[in-house]
């Protein structure tokens, strides 16, 4: 079966055999995107899912527990959130993936989707939010705006993308993205939640932290 | 070929519209500006919906009042107020816009700032709408209204140093270019916090307190652990 | 049983969590994270201010007597208007000051606007009023029509006053949904979306987006109306008075409704006047104020409608003058459909205008109230400033005025009255 793959790297190597924990090696510790975190070493490099333990029925029931019932935030702050509504209500309901109660309260919200623009005075109780909420949780950064900035993308105080304040799990392009767009994200969300993205495996927990800005006197 | 022609007439023949010359729209208008506030007739201008008249910064406060005053006049509704800036060594203008039933067109007065020392009074006393406007002239331009119970920043934080809509504040092709850029830490990528990355993850699945080989764990005096979901 | 000293204070968990904070800064060997001020604390702890109160207004609402409390409507909160910080200042549930922080959706539209050129700027002000885009579009073309003198032809000005009322249709409509949301009916908002829904996929026919649709050009209009776009048209007019009367039906005569909304949130005819309130919210207090018949623009003169005005000024009447608004835009739009002109939709306007030297201000009616903008053309491809006024931003600053007096709870229902959206009053 003929692979497409460069040249230069080498085929994966098999995992070893006999007790231990497996680790399945992850081709993105070839990856260009780890040199700038200095985490070319890194045992469990990059942000992509690994595993240390092989799952079970049990695990993969729980997971499509999780899946068909995300609880998202309610961060809706621009346009977006307009569609993202449109989305909630009922001509395309997304009642039917389990996504009904739009949580007020971070503590009790699985996903964040950021729909609308990012600018940098909402930057810091957006990722207190994103600080508040518990493992396991995914963000979905919705529309252009969240994406790379989108239309306001030389503006001085707009976030260029929310990927630079969190970590997101999808980007749904558009703007607004159409609610048919959304669902699409929502179930490419469900393919990353089966496979354990946003796991603690992946994330390392700290216990309270708050985020600290440069030049910040309290 | 008649039957393959369009029934209206072709797009470019719809005209563009008369150059807009001598005050010809609101004469009353012009009269009562320029008895009432003496008002010389060279210094109006008019178009075909607005009649627009210069002041400067001091005068603007009693020039409003009298037009809103005034009975003949009566501009009872202020529609818009904001600034401009023509750039470095020349003028801010503070423009504000009338609406009176007893005149068709709208009213626009420009009040002359120097850019150097940019006050002017306040209008908050005549209208209270005013408020939000002052304060995001202020904010965008740095125009200061002496009088203002509540002059500070609305769109920006509270620690924003520049004035963004002023025209030496430049939006260049990529934003970290420009002048005031980078003013907040977000801004600058040089000031985000990328070494929690690189810390080796001292959690592991499934938690360690929960493993069979798990060391015990100290407890300090007078401390309590009562929350075991996570190391601490 | 152990007496438990009613002198204990039990720490709430935000101390409890700058406790933990505490120490592992200290076992990290950093200094204890608290402000060197002492007696201001940062943006996460209400009730101190983070700096000394630099403006009057500040001191009045920081001067905390007995018995109050600042509390921090934060700026991600259930209402759904969008993203406003609400500093509450009550006493018990009384709210006795209000201040709004706004800025949490600043984009600098107005600021990109001068690097853009004239048509371009069209899509920078789309998402400014977000539920009322078409609008957003409006008042720009009709002051770049000014400052280039050239007059759009005839059925654009149609069509441009059809899309437009039906873009008031539904924006009034969400507005009825939200205010119910934002009282806990959880069943309006659904029906205020599907109705949303109709309407945006007939702009969508014609403008090939569903919400920030890009439809308005310098001298007329994008596309022309086609098959799509007529026949859903129709089947629309055939069902929404229906709807909108089924919709009214739900919330107007309901009982808790009306003792939430009636009386609340009075707002007189001259305060509004003075506030610079306008639009459905300055009518609903008496004042027959509407731009279509006060300045009128594009083909308002031909079409015959009535200026509703509503004597309470309460929540309740601002939100029944906004179901009167929805059945005079469907009247409207009955009359631009009958009178609707053949002709071209756009006049021959190069791609990259270059206006001669001048002012321009045009101001029209949005389902906020007046939105106007100022042009200024230095005879270049951008304009050299571009200034818009939104309506939704003027109107909040009847909030002080309104919410002192009243429950909290009262708080978002007042403002869902007043309808703000905070892509327009952020900019």
């Amino acid at each position: 079966m003929a692979v497409d793959r460069p040249s230069n790297t080498s085929p994966e190597p098999m995992p070893p055999a006999g007790d231990g924990p497996i680790i399945i090696p992850d081709q993105a510790r070839d990856d260009e995107s780890l040199r700038q975190f200095g985490m070319e070493e890194h045992p469990q490099g990059g942000f992509h899912g690994l595993l240390e333990v092989i799952p079970t029925k049990a695990d993969y029931v729980l997971d499509l527990i999780r899946a068909n019932s995300l609880w998202p935030l309610l961060s809706g702050l621009s346009c977006c959130a307009i569609e993202m509504m449109s989305t909630a209500t009922s001509v395309n309901d997304i009642d039917r993936f389990g996504m009904f109660p739009f949580r007020a309260s971070p503590r009790q919200a699985d996903v964040l989707i950021v729909a609308g623009t990012l600018t940098t005075k909402m930057a810091g109780p957006l990722v207190r939010l994103w600080e508040q909420m518990p493992e396991p949780k995914w963000c979905v950064a919705m529309g252009t705006c969240t994406t790379s900035g989108g239309r306001f993308k030389r503006s001085y105080s707009v976030v260029q993308g929310v990927d630079r304040v969190m970590p997101v799990d999808v980007y749904v392009p558009g703007c607004p993205p159409r609610p048919e767009g959304l669902i699409y994200g929502m179930m490419k969300l469900h393919e990353l939640v089966k496979e354990r993205r946003g796991q603690w495996s992946t994330y390392v927990d700290r216990g309270p932290q708050r985020t600290r800005w440069e030049g910040d006197v309290r | 070929m008649e039957h393959l022609r369009r029934p209206w007439p072709a797009a470019h023949a719809l005209g563009r519209r008369r150059a807009l010359t001598a005050p010809v729209a609101a004469g009353a208008l012009v009269r009562l500006l320029a008895e009432r506030l003496e008002v010389d007739l060279r210094h109006l201008w008019t178009d075909e919906d607005t009649v627009e008249y210069q002041v400067d910064a001091a005068r603007a406060h009693d020039v409003l009042r009298t037009l809103r005053d005034d009975e003949d006049l009566a501009f009872f509704m202020l529609a818009d107020a904001g600034a401009v800036d023509y750039g470095t060594g020349e003028r801010f203008e503070v423009v504000y816009h009338l609406f009176s039933w007893k005149h068709p067109s709208w009213l626009r007065i420009r009040a002359r700032v120097d850019r150097a020392d940019p006050r002017v009074p306040t209008i908050t006393d005549l209208w209270e709408g005013a408020m939000f406007h002052e304060r995001e002239m202020y904010d965008m331009m740095g125009i200061v209204f002496e009088g203002n119970r509540d002059l500070r920043r609305i769109y920006m934080s509270p620690d924003y140093r520049s004035f963004p809509h002023r025209k030496d504040f430049v939006l260049p092709d990529d934003a970290a270019d420009s002048a005031a850029a980078g003013v907040l830490p977000l801004e600058r990528p040089e000031t985000w916090d990328l070494t929690r990355f690189n810390q080796a993850p001292d959690v592991t699945f499934p938690p360690s307190d929960l493993r069979e080989d798990a060391p015990a764990e100290a407890v300090e005096d007078g401390e309590t652990l009562g929350d075991k979901s996570r190391p601490r | 049983m152990t007496k438990i000293d009613p002198e204990t204070r039990i720490p709430d968990p935000i101390e409890l969590d700058r406790i933990e904070e505490d120490r592992l800064r200290a076992v990290a060997g950093l200094a204890p994270m608290r402000s060197p001020g002492g007696e201001y604390a940062g943006f996460d702890q209400v009730g101190i201010p983070d700096r000394p109160p630099q403006t009057e207004r500040e001191r009045e609402i920081y001067a905390i007597e007995e018995g109050e409390m600042l509390i921090n409507m934060g700026p991600q909160h259930p209402s759904t208007h969008g993203v406003m910080r609400l500093l509450v200042k009550v006493r018990g549930e009384i709210v006795v000051d209000i201040d709004p922080v706004l800025g949490y959706l600043h984009r600098g539209i107005e600021k990109l606007c001068e690097n853009a050129t004239y048509t371009t700027v069209l899509t920078y002000v789309d998402p400014m009023d977000y539920l009322s885009t078409m609008h957003n579009e409006h008042a720009p073309a009709i002051a770049f029509e000014k400052l280039y003198g050239v007059r759009p032809p005839k059925r654009a000005e149609y069509i441009r006053a059809l899309v437009v009322e039906l873009n008031r249709v539904f924006s009034h409509g969400l507005m009825m949904g939200f205010l119910a949301l934002d009282m806990g009916g959880l069943t309006p908002i659904l029906y205020a979306f599907i109705n949303r829904d109709e309407i945006v996929d007939l702009l969508s026919a014609i403008s090939g987006q569903r919400m920030l649709f890009n439809f308005f050009r310098v001298g007329g209009v994008n596309f022309d109306t086609n098959d799509e776009f007529l026949s859903r048209l129709g089947t629309w007019r055939s069902n929404v008075m229906k709807n909108i009367e089924m919709n009214e039906r739900m919330i107007t005569d309901n009982e808790i409704f009306r003792a939430r909304t009636i009386d609340m949130g009075t707002l007189s005819g001259q305060d509004a006047i003075s506030l610079g309130v306008t639009g459905p919210n300055l009518r609903a207090s008496g004042v027959p104020f509407d731009v279509r018949r006060a300045h009128p623009y594009s083909i308002y003169n031909e079409l015959e409608f009535d200026v509703i005005t509503q004597p309470g000024g309460d929540s309740y009447a601002r939100y029944l003058q906004r179901i009167a608004e929805i059945k005079q835009s469907i009247h409207l739009i009955d009359q631009i459909i009958d009178k609707m002109p053949h002709g071209p939709v756009q006049a021959q306007v190069p791609g990259i205008i270059r206006p001669k030297p001048g002012r321009a201000y045009a101001a029209i009616e949005s389902p906020r109230g007046l939105y106007s903008v100022y042009a200024i053309s230095d005879g270049g491809p951008n304009p050299y400033r571009f200034r818009m006024r939104d309506p939704s931003f003027i109107s909040l600053q009847a909030m002080p005025k309104l919410m002192p007096g009243r429950l909290v709870a009262d708080t978002m229902a007042i403002m869902a009255s007043l309808d703000p959206v905070m892509g327009g009053v952020d900019k």
